[in-house]
């Protein structure tokens, strides 16, 4: 094979051939990359918002549980100690209850609204270094540590915020409404409505909070937890923490990564990372087929051209490099050209406007990974689709090449 | 004797077998100037594809450099295609998107000669054929004629020891065919170039030294 002679066919042929066949063919490239990596990319921000939700607004990014048989964490001391582990950036012990959450709107006792929720107690000031509540509040504002008759709602219980369970909700109460609260000991209590929130996270948005003062003179408990939410600097590390929180005294505990707990959003994540692997093999075999057709027809246009070649002494393989140069020139181009339009005009189109998901603000999560794979796979096809068609062309008879 | 044909046969099989060359035996001289020549469907057109390995005779040999050609692989012959024989087709079929100059010197890219060298060889070459202004024009820019000189020069880049032709005149008009003719004419004279030319023009026997005549696959006379 002459490598020289291969590259000069191939770079007259893209240079003085059809300057409106080489920009179709390009954009085709290009478009075909756009797709392969928005699919991904698209994709990985909806499995990134399911993420980020999970993690800022319901489980951060451990929680400890009670021994299988206790109804609340009583180690006070190494409760304690789990903000002093390097890298923790903050817990946040929660008590929890399931709570009957009443709404009699015009005080006559006819019409009552009621539902069962789940009612949990926070440390306010622990609890914003743990989730991120206090900045998704729609009306009203946060709880301060010093409320007790004050109760914080989600949008689901409370009704009339567009929310997806708006026929179980209490039908759309104010901030400054009263609604009763029945805890499971049977205590009843009358709160005033201080907060509503709203977060990408039905479960979350089905809560009640009030403080942890108020909690323990209800379940009559003292420095005690239900569940405890650890925040960790770096996502990915869970498994480090959770050693050592262990070895601070909670062998026993229930100690789960974020991830563990998800349930069906995981599995929603592994479906939606399927169907974005199975668009990005379509969109390969398009892309290749493309080059296939594009090489295949230069290939019979070039057929007695290619014959005459044979005939004065060009081997085959030369022909055959010269249309794979080609093919390849397509593809690079066209990864150049989409990378460019991905990441100087559509992520940041995507970053400063999100879209508005049911599972959160979704963005464009271009990875390393998918420019890598995505280079790979258009590579690949247009190895595959220039080689084939001039394989079959270079391979034909010299006298059927130059005379049928 | 640089060429010598030995009981050469070409058979296209197929349900009526079609005995395109029977027998075919006859030798040529360095230097000379041979026509074949005979009616449509004569088999001249095929002995020359044989003779010049475009294609593969059914049986006989092909000697030349004490070598028989019949028995070399397809790379072997397309490597001998490139250092010893030349071809000139009735159709030019020079790639279009490559200058004069390109196409006369692809040949000696192949041979990887040096830049400078095969740049200059070609500009000679095409001088040569008359077409030394004409070196950075492209086949669309060129008449037929000058397509077909192209072709020819592109032909004996590589000193080739045989000269090819399969009727180069068949689509020129009468004063093109001329200046082609008178071309090879010359080549042969002043350079002693061996040419073997396939013509269905009686009248281009005044061209050539010898001529081969065949009828129905074998050599008449």
């Amino acid at each position: 094979m002459n490598i020289k002679t291969s590259f000069f066919l191939a770079y007259t042929s893209i240079k003085r051939g059809s300057k409106g066949t080489l920009m179709m063919t390009i954009l085709i490239m290009t478009l075909a990359y756009v797709n392969l990596v928005f699919i991904s990319s698209i994709f990985g921000g909806i499995v990134e918002a399911i993420n980020h939700e999970s993690i800022n607004n319901q489980y951060s990014n451990i929680v400890i549980e009670p021994k299988i048989d206790k109804r609340y964490i009583d180690n006070k001391e190494a409760i304690q100690l789990i903000d002093t582990i390097t890298g923790v950036v903050g817990s946040s012990a929660h008590y929890i209850d399931k709570a009957l959450i009443s709404y009699d709107e015009y005080n006559d006792g006819n019409n009552i609204k009621s539902g069962k929720w789940v009612i949990k107690s926070i440390d306010v000031e622990n609890e914003k270094k743990v989730t991120e509540i206090h900045d998704s509040i729609i009306e009203g504002s946060y709880l301060e540590s010093t409320d007790r008759d004050q109760i914080m709602i989600g949008k689901e219980i409370a009704g009339g915020h567009g929310g997806g369970l708006e026929h179980l909700s209490l039908g759309g109460i104010l901030v400054g409404d009263k609604i009763d609260v029945q805890f499971s000991n049977n205590i009843k209590r009358t709160y005033t409505v201080k907060g509503i929130f709203s977060v990408k996270n039905t479960q979350v948005d089905q809560m009640a909070f009030i403080t942890k003062k108020e909690m323990e003179s209800i379940l009559k408990v003292h420095n005690l937890a239900s569940e405890i939410l650890v925040k960790i600097d770096n996502i990915g590390e869970e498994d480090i923490y959770i050693n050592e929180i262990k070895n601070l005294g909670l062998q026993n505990e229930d100690i789960k990564r974020w991830d563990e707990l998800m349930g069906f959003t995981s599995s929603a994540s592994s479906s939606f990372t399927m169907i974005s692997v199975i668009l990005g093999v379509i969109g390969t075999i398009v892309a290749g087929v493309t080059i296939f057709i594009i090489i295949f027809v230069s290939v019979v246009n070039k057929r007695k051209q290619i014959g005459i070649l044979k005939a004065i002494g060009m081997k085959e393989n030369t022909i055959i490099f010269s249309f794979v140069i080609q093919a390849l020139f397509y593809g690079i181009v066209g990864i150049i050209l989409g990378a460019s339009v991905i990441l100087f005009i559509l992520r940041p189109l995507f970053i400063a406007n999100p879209l508005d998901f049911p599972v959160g603000w979704v963005s464009l999560k271009v990875t390393f990974n998918i420019i890598r794979i995505s280079n790979i796979s258009l590579l690949l096809a247009s190895l595959v689709g220039g080689f084939f068609p001039a394989y079959r062309g270079a391979r034909e008879s010299i006298l059927k090449s130059i005379w049928e | 004797m640089i060429i010598e044909v030995k009981n050469l046969k070409k058979t296209y099989e197929g349900r009526v077998p079609t005995h395109a060359l029977k027998d075919i035996n006859f030798g040529i001289k360095k230097g000379e100037f041979v026509a074949l020549m005979g009616r449509s469907g004569s088999g001249k057109s095929t002995l020359l594809h044989q003779i010049g390995l475009l294609d593969t005779p059914t049986s006989g040999e092909i000697i030349m450099k004490d070598t028989n050609l019949v028995l070399l692989s397809e790379s072997k012959k397309a490597e001998f295609r490139l250092k010893e024989l030349g071809y000139v087709f009735q159709s030019y079929a020079l790639l279009p998107e490559l200058t004069a100059l390109e196409s006369v010197y692809l040949p000696l890219m192949l041979l990887n000669i040096d830049k400078k060298e095969y740049i200059r060889k070609a500009t000679e070459m095409l001088e040569k054929v008359g077409l030394g202004e004409r070196i950075d024009h492209l086949p669309k820019e060129m008449s037929g004629g000058e397509q077909q000189r192209v072709a020819i020069a592109r032909a004996l880049v590589n000193n080739p020891s045989i000269l090819f032709a399969d009727e180069p005149t068949a689509n020129l008009d009468t004063e093109s065919s001329e200046v082609i003719l008178n071309l090879f004419k010359k080549l042969n004279k002043e350079n002693g170039q061996t040419i073997i030319m396939v013509t269905h023009e009686p009248d281009d026997k005044k061209w050539v030294d010898r001529v081969i005549w065949l009828k129905d696959g074998v050599i008449e006379k």
